[in-house]
């Protein structure tokens, strides 16, 4: 529902709304608007670009960003390593990050092999969210100077104490996240033995 | 960890240390703001319930405000109010305590020498007269002192209550910032972790502490032992100190038991009351209370309440044992991240 329905429903309801201006959501909408000028990219906009999460109301968007944290990074400055204790989630709100994976559990310098890189709008660290006792399955550097929004286990729990439907709703969505990065291992892990099968047929 | 990662680690350190010798430094200050810090807590179950309608945020953090104050302020009224009364009934019935005293010591030194045939010469009744006298004077002469701190926690009680109300979560957020990037995870984690604790075991032992008062209070009412709300009062609060405030709780009712005349004050059925709640207390209430919330070791506890009493007296008895739990909870993830390097 967006934020002009509800503000409409309160109305009809005989609710009404307070007659004294909301500065903060003021400065929200002026942000928020297409036609603002003033800022780069608002919270909202970038949120409203990440397809996972397009369910969520402008209203919605605008509590989500409060549970958030930012975070900055350099050049090559670790966010985390493979073996850390992982409890959030990130989205990459502006730069680059590359991901690593090593065979070795030993901490060294050497954070492995380089997996993927990921831009502006993607997201990692989902599973530090959902499981219990995670463990982080690979190393995260960031390429370049980079700006993260981060949603940790504490933001999670507090969100579902305050906004249960805003939480069940982002769980939902991670969940599907986690869904699609299943689906797309399964694919590769076929993908994989059937090659091992040609493989195996030429010996 | 590059060069500004280990400067910003190091001035993050060099701040948390600050903070810590500030707060040993100024108990004036820290303790006023632990006290509004633990309210706060204590109301924060409410808070989320009242922001979750469509009054606005402001009007109900007003309204909590309003209601701590009271519950703040009423305790202080009420004991100044009644302090008066109090003690000139007490300087009117010192005599005759005094009295009783000397002639149970006497009957005590003569029993003793008829059994054992050795003679007391202790006097100790005049010692501690003396004693009392001295701390009486001592009180007097302190006492600006005090009044003066009670206005200061009056005064800064609310202050920094208002002020937590007002900011919420965002103070948390904003501090959270500080955090240098390689700690963030962790720290944060870990600083959640021992808010939730920390609230949950200071709810947990004033419910405790009711169930307690209110149970004690039933039964001295039961046998009709004088003085039931306020004995039950004092052993409810006195329970909040886990193993040593059951038996400080004790004592009123123990001394009251000893030095009445009444035939009808029965010390044995006190004895059995206090015994019985705070049997029911240690076999259920703690057990499903508080002790899922702190998992420590009984000696650990009672040495924590002891250096909890030395750094900040009875709110720093209090508030230990949630800190010694939390910093349990570090040592194991440090230990956990450890062995995962190793």
């Amino acid at each position: 529902m967006s934020f002009e329905k509800e503000m409409m429903e309160k109305i009809s309801l005989g609710e009404g709304t307070s007659d004294r201006l909301d500065i903060p959501l003021l400065k929200y909408l002026w942000e928020a608007s297409p036609l603002s000028f003033l800022a780069k990219e608002s919270y909202h906009e970038f949120f409203k670009k990440i397809s996972v999460l397009s369910s969520f109301s402008d209203n919605e968007v605008r509590i989500f960003t409060k549970y958030l944290h930012r975070r900055e990074f350099t050049t090559n400055e670790v966010i985390f390593r493979q073996g850390d204790s992982g409890y959030g989630f990130y989205f990459i709100f502006s730069g680059a990050v590359n991901i690593y994976s090593s065979h070795s559990t030993l901490n060294s310098d050497d954070p492995g092999d380089l997996i993927v890189r990921l831009e502006k709008r993607q997201y990692f660290g989902e599973m530090g969210l959902l499981e219990e006792f995670n463990r982080r399955t690979a190393t995260v550097i960031s390429a370049e100077n980079t700006i993260l929004l981060g949603i940790f286990k504490p933001d999670l729990e507090r969100m579902l104490e305050v906004h249960p439907v805003l939480g069940a709703k982002f769980l939902r969505e991670t969940a599907l996240i986690m869904a699609n990065r299943m689906g797309q291992l399964t694919r590769e892990i076929v993908s994989l033995k059937k090659k091992m099968k040609e493989l195996d047929q030429r010996i | 960890m590059s060069k500004i990662q280990k400067i910003k680690l190091c001035l993050f350190i060099f701040f948390i240390i600050a903070a810590v010798v500030f707060a040993i430094l100024f108990p004036r200050l820290t303790l006023p703001f632990g006290f509004a810090y633990i309210i706060y807590i204590m109301a924060h179950p409410l808070t989320i319930l009242l922001t979750k309608g469509t009054v606005r945020q402001r009007i109900w953090y007003s309204f909590l405000f309003l209601l701590a104050t009271l519950f703040l302020l009423f305790p202080v009224f009420a004991t100044v109010y009644n302090a008066n009364t109090d003690l000139s009934g007490l300087s009117k019935q010192l005599p005759e305590i005094q009295k009783i005293i000397q002639d149970k010591f006497f009957l005590f030194k003569v029993n003793f020498f008829e059994k054992y045939g050795i003679r007391v010469n202790l006097d100790p009744v005049n010692f501690m007269m003396s004693k009392l006298e001295f701390f009486g004077s001592d009180f007097v002469s302190r006492f600006p002192d005090y009044l003066s701190s009670v206005f200061e926690w009056i005064l800064l009680v609310p202050m920094f209550l208002y002020f937590f109300f007002k900011e919420s979560g965002n103070l948390g957020t904003k501090l959270m910032e500080a955090i240098p990037n390689p700690i963030f995870e962790k720290a944060y984690v870990l600083f959640s972790h021992f808010n939730t604790k920390f609230g949950e075991y200071i709810i947990a032992k004033f419910v405790e502490a009711a169930i307690l008062g209110t149970l004690v209070t039933v039964g001295l009412l039961l046998i009709g032992f004088p003085y039931p709300f306020i004995l039950g009062f004092v052993a409810g609060i006195t329970n909040i100190l886990p193993y040593i405030g059951p038996v400080i709780g004790f004592i009123p009712a123990f001394g009251i038991a000893l030095l009445s005349k009444d035939p009808t004050v029965s010390m044995w059925g006190m004895v059995i009351i206090y015994t019985v709640a705070n049997l029911i207390d240690m076999i259920l209430v703690f057990p499903l209370l508080v002790s899922k919330i702190v998992n420590l070791h009984p000696i650990v506890v009672v040495v924590s309440i002891i250096v909890g009493s030395q750094l900040g007296g009875i709110v720093g008895m209090i508030v230990i044992i949630p800190f010694i739990a939390f910093f349990k909870i570090l040592f194991i993830e440090i230990y956990k991240d450890l062995s995962v390097n190793i």
